[in-house]
């Protein structure tokens, strides 16, 4: 295993979560002095030069999201952390949380400083107890030695971070669904426009980041934007990335690597190979909803652009592994049952199509598919993709469409011999 | 101003309309399914997607996208029928195709689009649900098996009607539609949810295989019940109303209706209704011929007129031209004595408005409160007097974020909307309140004076009202007063809402003096937005004050009657439409009145506890059975449709009284209601529109804005403090009107029967649950009614509504607001 800068992840120790003392001592809050003394444009500026991008599964460029905020305009203005991590195969919010939990505070006010959004809310995922008891803790310890709350370091700014935990439901990591669960109302999303910039949370203008994102900026604004992008060595994707390895891998944990390191590398070295000494077949890549990566995609570098380009996603960067002997159609199936409930059911090709995928797996899966079928889950598809209210839907058709461009060939089998060559 | 380009054809738009609001009003049609003109977008259906140029890659759902300068939008294509053919198959997939006896077929949008795409076969194959259908109530029929989740309901029962009975629940495939812990309906039962249904999973149950929608003839009239004058629609199977519909396209109040229109249409087929008339012969009234009947009626009015003087005893339910015949009657038989229902409240409040301002009626209309900063709703009544209107200031409210403020005695629908602020005071004491406001607005420097009148006189009589005052009387907070004051006075445009109706007959004009003051000091009256709106009981209350249908200079107005007839000083008195008995203060003194008086004629569709005292009874036609106009609330003339033929011989009361002028020497020749019209804008020069020419939306007389042609301040006076451990007041309930709802099937299901209503605190204490019989003892008259049990009252308050004839509140009330009472089980 390469020795990688450790940023995130630096205070990192087992069983521990890093207290502020620790946190100050490696450079904690020195973020927030340094941004303190800047105009909220020139932090905005600085976030946007740096080339950070989200950390939540789309990567769009976090500054770009920023410049879009009415800073200027008057009135009530919202920053929410998204810390909803529903995505399966994804942990790397609650492992940075357990880690290193005043990252995110510091990085909160930051972005609340320069948006100008005093109010911030953290919008955690139902079953994270113990990340809930840290980000309070937290959110004290910053409170008492004066990072948060009024007149912070003597600027004359105030900021004040709220915990919210959410009710629990997949759909609640969308932003608008999850302002909607923050305002108390059904998690559906809201049609865009208006976006959150314009009209959020209590109809106010609201930016809506990861945990991982805003736990970047206090180190960007520390370290500068060019000790940044040397962390990396794409240059469209600067900076590391927590990579959380589950599945088949003999180790599945979550490691800080620079972006653009290859599959292979997150496999062989950090995953330990498969277990059993099995062979890698393929993998999802940044959680259940980028589409399926295989062996030959090894050598691919693992950063935003160039996941696109073999038409996958960096995503969460929550890689699951798949060894030899997966069913690649029952891995599909299960993962589309689960995006299918998930549906918050507000509109038709999500509600149902999900649904209508999920029975032609089924049936495929079964050994009761036919040729027809085959072409039914390449329309459906098609019929989906680009059709539905939001992002949901799209995301539920990357591993479905992954599997019909990259193990055709195994769905034959299965329609072929009637029943799952995998047993 | 936008300009885009939609299937080749360029368009300019307003700026704020979507891409399917700018094909449909240039008439390119896009198919849509959970859109609704008059809720906010949704976009959930995907039918309604197209492509446009400037975002390729995906399809753009139409009626949530706002159209952008130069878009080019094309709404067919083979990938759009495709994937709108798609959506139709998703939701078919799940659907019970049950349309032979869906009584919706033949007007269901899914039916419609299925057709419309050609989707002959459904490539999805699937489970289908078997969810039971909502069997608990009798009017809204839910069969959640034939939901399309278009959401419409669950949005028009928020947005629209303000309750929230309905809510998405579960995920994915299994979402569906329920009501609180999916128990079935329990709500006001106005029925909106049903009008926006576009399929069959929402249906009115009284409706159920009574016709095809296509079999049915459609007539578009107005509400015979409030003063909202909403258009209504009949639908006549067989000479029969067999439904109302509404018109959500063209009609007043955007096809928004209440329980009393949508579901109480019954009464006009009623068995009970009057099919000839009847003359009293011996102790019994017994059916005779119109000849005969109108000739007992002409000779007797005629008889009592040359002795001690008859009276004319009108509803406020009549047309326009039936008003105007009746006064003609009143001159051809030589009397002053003539009024409509109430007397002293129509009366009151008018005269009061015209003390002040000069005009006697609503200085705006309906649609601007919507657009309102702050609207004040004296009495949380008002949404239970005009439940539709009450709709618009939701709207306001949840739309606009405008700042409701309520003066009331007891809680209410109004008070439970978002951000309300309820200046809750001891029962009877609005009065007060509105002083106080007044009195506030002066003190620190926010009425505006300029031009007023009366202002000294006004400060003078006000020393009583100061806010730390008015807190002590009425139990308001001092504090919430000023605050109140000061957003009315803030506000850019305000809207004053007082609803007048026989049951707040005492400090009527009081109170109509008070909301105008406060009209005055705040610049409310006349400005553009704004306004004072007083909204009668009855569907032509307007019509009855514009027309003057009331007491000549020496002539008896109804409670003079009513004494004088009790006094044995009135040898005749004519009632057209309206039953004293049940709905007027002072039972006892109307039972007198009618006993008393030597002659009786009685016009009706019911023999009504007032017309079994009758000599003679007239039996008379319905709103569903006539033409001519109403004037509503807002001053909005409508036309009145008739659907279906009168019940036997049965006539319209225009036709009747012109028979009886006719009979008693008048000129007055009954022309049909065009001519009738015509006759009225001479004598009324507000009136003097085309008949013809009176669209889907009426004709407003007076314009949008209605200027107040005085500026004179009213002084202002105290209600009188009425003590006592328990308060019993009157009024409306929201399902009823007046009385003739009690005739109606569809009210009566909901509330069947008179009840008492207290607070939570007081029925533990009195050991009172939901629906024990009480006793209410006061001002010597002992009732016995169900005790209803909800959080809107407060303690100490009971409410007993004044529809039900045999609930004798009417006997308890005599000229009070409020009655000091003992309650026990």
């Amino acid at each position: 295993m390469t020795d990688y800068t450790q940023v995130l992840f630096k205070n990192r120790r087992p069983g521990e979560t890093a207290s502020l003392e620790t946190y100050e001592k490696t450079g904690g809050y020195e973020g927030l002095r340094i941004a303190l003394q800047k105009t909220p444009g020139e932090i905005c500026a600085q976030v946007k030069y740096s080339g950070l991008r989200g950390r939540g599964g789309a990567g769009f460029p976090t500054g770009v999201k920023w410049s879009f905020f009415p800073a200027d305009q008057p009135g009530e203005k919202y920053l929410v952390c998204n810390g909803d991590e529903m995505e399966p195969g994804t942990y790397k919010d609650r492992q940075l949380l357990l880690a290193d939990p005043h990252q995110l505070i510091e990085g909160m006010v930051i972005a609340a400083y320069a948006l100008q959004a005093p109010v911030g809310y953290i919008f955690l995922r139902y079953a994270y107890e113990d990340c809930s008891q840290v980000i309070e803790r937290a959110i004290a310890e910053a409170e008492a030695a004066g990072y948060l709350g009024k007149d912070i370091l003597g600027s004359g700014f105030s900021c004040e971070l709220h915990l919210h935990r959410s009710a629990g439901r997949y759909i609640l990591g969308e932003e608008t669904a999850l302002i909607n669960g923050l305002e108390g109302r059904r998690p559906n999303p809201r049609s865009k426009p208006p976006f959150p910039a314009q009209r959020g949370l209590f109809g106010r203008p609201t930016n809506v980041n990861n945990i991982e994102t805003l736990a970047n900026v206090p180190h960007i604004m520390r370290n500068g934007n060019a000790w940044y992008q040397q962390l990396s060595a794409p240059e469209s994707s600067p900076g590391t990335k927590l990579f959380g390895l589950s599945g088949h891998f003999n180790r599945t944990e979550c490691f800080e690597l620079p972006l653009g390191v290859t599959l292979r590398e997150v496999v062989q070295e950090y995953g330990g190979g498969l277990r059993n000494g099995k062979r890698f077949k393929a993998c999802l890549p940044g959680g259940a909803s980028s589409p399926y990566m295989t062996a030959e995609h090894l050598d691919v570098a693992m950063d935003f652009n160039a996941l696109e380009e073999i038409g996958s996603r960096l995503g969460t960067a929550g890689v699951t592994a798949f060894d030899e002997d997966t069913c690649m159609v029952a891995v599909t199936r299960n993962i589309n049952r689960f995006f299918a409930r998930e549906s918050c059911g507000w509109c038709t090709p999500c509600r149902d199509g999900l649904q209508t995928i999920s029975w032609l797996l089924d049936k495929i899966e079964n050994g009761q598919g036919t040729e027809d079928d085959l072409t039914m889950l390449h329309d459906q598809v098609r019929n989906i993709n680009g059709r539905s209210f939001c992002a949901l839907a799209e995301g539920a058709m990357g591993p479905v469409e992954a599997l019909l461009r990259l193990f055709e060939d195994e769905i034959k089998e299965h329609i072929r011999k009637g029943k799952c060559p995998f047993g | 101003m936008v300009n885009l380009t939609i299937d080749g054809k360029q368009i300019t738009v307003p700026k704020n309309a979507t891409i399917y609001e700018a094909a449909r009003d240039n008439g390119i049609h896009i198919p849509v399914l959970c859109y609704a003109k008059k809720l906010l977008p949704y976009g959930a259906c995907r039918i309604c997607l197209v492509e446009v140029e400037q975002m390729k890659g995906r399809l753009i759902p139409s009626c949530t996208t706002p159209v952008t300068e130069g878009m080019v939008v094309t709404t067919t294509s083979e990938e759009i029928v495709k994937v709108r053919k798609t959506v139709l198959e998703f939701l078919l997939v799940n659907h019970v195709i049950d349309c032979p006896v869906c009584d919706k077929g033949g007007e269901c949008d899914l039916q419609d689009l299925t057709y419309e795409y050609e989707v002959v076969t459904n490539r999805f194959e699937g489970e289908k649900f078997d969810l039971p259908t909502d069997e608990v109530n009798p009017l809204i029929e839910r069969n959640m098996n034939r939901c399309v989740l278009c959401g419409k309901c669950v949005r028009v029962c928020d947005e629209v009607v303000g309750y929230g009975s309905y809510s998405f629940i579960n995920r994915g495939f299994e979402t569906k539609i329920a009501t609180a812990f999916d128990r079935g309906l329990h709500c006001e039962f106005c029925g909106q949810c049903v009008s926006m249904c576009p399929v069959g999973a929402l249906l009115p149950r009284p409706f159920k295989f009574k016709a095809r929608p296509w079999q049915l003839n459609e007539v578009d009239t107005v509400c015979g019940y409030c003063g909202n004058g909403c258009t209504v629609t009949l639908g006549i199977l067989d000479k029969k109303v067999e439904t109302i519909r509404f018109n959500d396209k063209i009609g007043v109040n955007d096809g928004n209706l209440c329980i009393r229109g949508r579901f109480g249409y019954s009464y006009v087929n009623s068995d009970d209704r009057l099919t000839k008339p009847l003359v009293r012969k011996g102790n019994q009234l017994v059916e005779t011929e119109w000849d005969e009947a109108l000739q007992v009626v002409a000779d007797g009015l005629k008889k009592a007129q040359d002795g001690k003087g008859a009276g004319i005893l009108s509803g406020a339910r009549l047309t326009n031209e039936e008003m105007f015949l009746l006064k003609n009657l009143a001159k051809t038989l030589g009397t002053g004595n003539l009024d409509h229902s109430g007397g002293e409240c129509y009366k009151g409040v008018t005269e009061g408005l015209l003390e002040t301002l000069g005009v006697q009626a609503s200085t705006g209309t309906f649609p601007q409160i919507e657009n309102t900063d702050v609207v004040l709703a004296i009495r949380n009544d008002f949404y239970d007097t005009h439940p539709v209107v009450g709709m618009v200031i939701n709207q306001a409210v949840r739309r606009n974020n405008a700042q409701l403020l309520v003066v009331s005695g007891k809680g209410g629908k109004l008070s439970k909307l978002p951000r309300a602020k309820t200046l809750l005071s001891g029962p009877g004491l609005e009065l007060d309140v509105l002083n106080g406001l007044c009195q506030v607005l002066l003190e620190e420097g926010l009425a505006k004076t300029d031009g007023l009148e009366g202002l000294v006189a006004l400060k003078q009589s006000l020393a009583e009202f100061t806010a730390d005052k008015v807190a002590t009387k009425t139990g308001v907070d001092a504090d919430a007063l000023r605050e109140a004051a000061r957003q009315l006075a803030g506000a850019g445009n305000a809207a004053i809402m007082l609803a007048y109706g026989l049951p707040y007959t005492p400090l009527s004009k009081e109170l109509a003096v008070a909301a105008a003051n406060l009209s005055l000091l705040t610049g409310i009256a006349g400005r553009e937005g704004s306004g004072i709106y007083l909204c009668g009981e009855k569907a032509n209350s307007q019509g009855a004050i514009d027309l003057g249908l009331l007491p000549a200079a020496d002539g008896l107005g109804a409670q003079a009657m009513l004494d004088a007839a009790a006094g044995g000083k009135l040898d005749a008195l004519y009632v057209v439409g309206e039953d004293p008995v049940a709905s007027f203060p002072d039972r006892d003194k109307v039972e007198k009145a009618l006993e008393q008086v030597p002659f009786l004629v009685v016009q009706d569709l019911f023999l009504s506890s007032t017309a079994a005292k009758a000599n003679v009874v007239l039996p008379a036609a319905s709103f569903a059975e006539k033409d001519g106009t109403f004037t509503n609330a807002e001053r909005r003339i409508q036309r009145v449709r008739a659907g279906v033929p009168s019940p036997g011989e049965a006539k319209t009361d225009g036709e009747i009284i012109a028979a009886l002028d006719a009979q008693l020497g008048g000129s007055l020749a009954f022309t049909g209601p065009e001519a009738i019209f015509a006759e009225i804008g001479k004598d009324v020069p507000a009136y003097a529109v085309n008949y013809t020419e009176i669209g889907p939306q009426g004709v407003v007389w007076g314009g949008e804005i209605l200027q107040p042609v005085a500026r004179k301040l009213g002084e202002a006076v105290a209600a009188p403090m009425v003590e006592g451990a328990y308060r019993l007041v009157t009024g409306s309930a929201l399902h009823h009107s007046g009385t003739t709802s009690t005739h109606a099937k569809g009210p009566l299901a909901v509330v069947p029967e008179p009840f008492v209503e207290m607070s939570r605190a007081d029925a533990a204490t009195l050991g009172v649950k939901e629906g024990d019989l009480v006793k209410v003892a006061g001002n010597g008259v002992e009732l016995k009614l169900k005790a209803k049990v909800d959080l809107r009252m407060p303690q100490g308050v009971l409410f007993a509504p004044y529809h039900f004839k045999e609930s004798g509140v009417n006997r308890m009330f005599k000229t009070e607001s409020v009655i000091s009472v003992t309650i026990s089980k």
